[in-house]
């Protein structure tokens, strides 16, 4: 079977997921194109997450193909490391390498997978860390940086493997308020560069402001799929709405 | 009964005349047991049968028996089979040196096994996909994140161990070894001593504890350096 | 193993007598332990100290120097005593068993200070409070809720106490216990096969930590049933 023509960068066609008898996912068809920025939301338990984390396997999925850039997700070992490297994420528990300092974090992946020498790896991260302002954090450990910082280090850390796309699950959800937005800066201005995105998120002024589509989940499969002028004003499905007004109110 | 001061400060020398065999035991040992402890770990997470189900049963029969019965079988017990007797191993299974530390090494190697393996289990899955995200090979992901973080969670546990070790090597004064305890075995049953005897000893044991626990806190330190720099 | 034949029955009784040694240090071991934390947590500053020292000598000598020590030590000292009643006594005898059987507990005693310590320590001031609340005396809380929460936290190191303890009745061969130990060698002596005796002190051995292991699973099975649920 040859992979349907399309120039989108990610596509999923009838993807199911299955965690022993319970379904996660059910006959997801999702397709992004490279510039592309997509917010996916939906209450906890939704299958955001397993979705995302299909995309560059840290789950399997079940049924379904998914094509990444071209290359289908399959068995073979070589396709799925390729694919990694192309797949930057970002987790709401930012994952920082705990016994490894800020510029070591940034460095490990891109010399280790990518094969970049150490002195070119250092000056990759210092761009990064720089473009997440804050390079005088390079030589401290990870548990010395406040929660926002952390999770743009993870940001930077991500970018320095010069992804094509990046996954963020619940970046900010973890995060307390006030720092919530230096996360968000960061994210938004990566969107204005062209970076392709998906996105779970409830923060919806993001959405409004950068997605290009808002994606609604319940029970595993997408509810619904619209521009975020359209998404918010005028949902269509009655589970949307409910999900809105109960987000919104908050 | 009286406390004889003057035996004490004669014996004292004398034991310390064995704590070069103590040492010696207990760092081969030490060695030798962790290396294996690495290989009967790597084996049980190795997810084939054929290798986590040896690895098992190792672990469950040097756990399960008293060490005393390990040196034993090692010592007295195998001389009974003809072909250990004509094998390359036998310059080494002959003496009790050998034995006492082949049985501390497999005993020790069984224990620290679990200890590092409750290392790794304790290391976050959050890093490690983390890691998988970057691409990291499974292989890459076990030598940078893994180990580094898995020691240092194993490390206290590991001092324990280590202070266990340290003290069944006195169990090869059972086997005719003449370490610290087995120079205060014959010196007690020359002059029938035993208080001034076994406690200066066990103030010499309990001094060398106190220098392991010592040596590993000031390495559990550094270790933890990034978790309270 | 066509030796073994003829020596089963004395394995046997070399196993009770693993066995009793092992219940009886069992109840001390648990006495010294409640014991020493029991003074760990008192606010008697001397008692602190001495269960300190208590932890720090059992736990920094070596097992056998314990035995040792105890075995030829109270046979010198009640030798003495018994010579100032009686200038013709030469030596008075302590049965093995029993100077072996307070060793071990002392020496496993020492850990389970620390366990037990832990245990209570470890009880959440929460569950005692919210059981305050609910209107719960302090004997119904420390029955009711710290009792069962520290019997839960002991449970898994409690596990390893006895499987230390019915490892460490080998120890008593060494001062002449006659438990299986003792029979191999005297099974040695007789039909030259060191190797198959002492592995068949290692299958006993090995079943009754297998049989401990098990119990203790089972133990942690129900407390988990009957414990405050999910953790
Ligand atoms: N590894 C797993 N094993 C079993 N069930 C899982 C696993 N991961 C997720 N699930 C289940 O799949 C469903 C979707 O989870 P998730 O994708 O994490 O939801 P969300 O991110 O939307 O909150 C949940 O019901 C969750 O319990
Ligand atoms: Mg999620």
């Amino acid at each position: 079977m040859t992979n349907p023509t399309s120039d989108a960068l990610i596509q999923m066609i009838n993807v199911d997921k299955f965690f022993g008898e319970f379904q996660a996912l059910t006959n997801i068809n999702l397709e992004v194109k490279r510039g592309e920025k997509i917010v996916i939301c939906g209450p906890s338990g939704s299958g955001k997450s397993t979705l995302i984390r299909c995309i560059n396997r840290l789950e399997e999925h079940s049924a379904g193909r998914i094509i990444i850039d071209g290359k289908e997700l399959t068995d073979q070992v070589k396709d799925i490391d390729a694919v990694r490297r192309e797949v930057g994420m970002v987790f709401q528990s930012f994952n920082l390498f705990p016994h490894m300092t800020i510029v070591k974090n940034l460095m490990l992946a891109q010399q280790l997978v990518r094969k970049i020498p150490k002195a070119e790896a250092h000056k990759t991260a210092m761009h990064f860390l720089e473009r997440v302002k804050i390079p005088e954090q390079a030589n401290k450990y990870p548990v010395q940086l406040s929660g926002g910082q952390q999770q743009r280090v993870a940001i930077a850390r991500a970018l320095c493997m010069k992804p094509e796309i990046i996954l963020f699950d619940e970046p900010t959800s973890a995060l307390d308020p006030e720092m919530i937005n230096e996360v968000l800066e960061v994210m938004t201005d990566l969107a204005k560069e062209g970076m392709t995105m998906i996105c779970v998120t409830h923060e919806m002024g993001f959405a409004r402001s950068v997605a290009d589509r808002v994606i609604f989940m319940d029970a595993g499969e997408i509810v619904e799929e619209a521009e975020p002028e359209i998404f918010f004003n005028s949902p269509k499905s009655a589970r949307t709405k409910a999900f809105l007004s109960q987000i919104l109110t908050h | 009964m009286s406390f004889d001061l003057s035996l004490i400060t004669e014996s004292i020398p004398k034991m310390l005349a064995g704590i070069g065999i103590t040492f010696q035991l207990m760092f081969l040992s030490a060695v030798l047991g962790l290396i294996l402890a690495v290989i009967l770990l790597l084996m049980r997470i190795s997810g084939k049968w054929y290798l986590s189900w040896p690895a098992q049963v190792h672990i469950y029969i040097f756990r399960g028996t008293p060490i005393l019965v390990q040196i034993f079988i090692i010592y007295y017990g195998l001389p009974q089979f003809e072909f250990i007797r004509d094998s390359v191993f036998w310059p080494i299974l002959r003496e009790p040196f050998g034995c006492a530390v082949l049985a501390l090494t497999l005993n020790t190697g069984a224990y620290v096994s679990e200890i590092l393996r409750g290392g790794v289990l304790g290391v976050d899955r959050g890093v490690l996909e983390a890691g998988s995200a970057l691409g990291l090979s499974a292989r890459q992901k076990f030598i940078y994140l893994t180990t580094p973080i898995a020691t240092r969670l194993a490390l206290p546990a590991y001092s324990n161990d280590f202070i266990s070790l340290m003290k069944a090597t006195s169990l090869a004064s059972t086997i005719t070894l003449l370490d610290m305890t087995g120079i205060a075995r014959t010196i007690v049953a020359q002059t029938f001593a035993p208080y001034e005897v076994f406690i200066s000893l066990a103030i010499i044991y309990m001094i060398l504890t106190w220098i392991i626990q010592k040596s590993f806190g000031r390495i559990e330190k550094y270790l933890s350096r990034y978790v309270n720099p | 193993m066509d030796a073994v034949t003829g020596w089963w029955d004395d394995y046997f009784w070399g196993s009770m007598i693993v066995l009793q040694v092992f219940f009886f240090s069992l109840l001390l071991m648990v006495l010294f332990g409640l014991i020493g934390a029991a003074a760990k947590l008192s606010d008697n500053r001397l008692a602190q100290k001495i269960a300190g020292a208590y932890t720090v000598i059992f736990r920094g000598t070596p097992e056998i120097l314990v035995i040792l020590l105890l075995y030829f030590g109270s046979a010198i000292t009640l030798t003495a005593i018994a010579q100032m009643f009686d200038p013709d006594i030469k030596f008075i005898d302590v049965p093995p068993m029993w100077a072996g059987t307070i060793a071990i507990a002392l020496i496993v005693g020492s850990y389970a200070t620390e366990t037990f310590r832990g245990a209570f320590l470890g009880v959440k001031p929460g569950s005692i409070e919210a059981a305050r609340a609910l209107g719960m005396s302090n004997l119904q809380t420390f029955i009711y809720i710290r009792i069962p929460e520290m019997w839960r936290l002991a449970l898994p190191p409690f596990g390893n106490h006895m499987l230390s303890l019915i490892k460490d009745t080998a120890l008593i061969s060494i001062i002449g216990l006659n438990e299986t130990f003792f029979v191999a060698k005297q099974a040695i002596g007789t039909t030259g096969e060191p190797f198959t005796m002492y592995i068949v002190v290692g299958c006993i051995y090995l079943a009754f930590s297998t049989i401990i292991t098990l119990s203790v699973m089972g133990m942690e099975k129900f407390g988990a049933r009957t414990g405050e649920g999910a953790r």
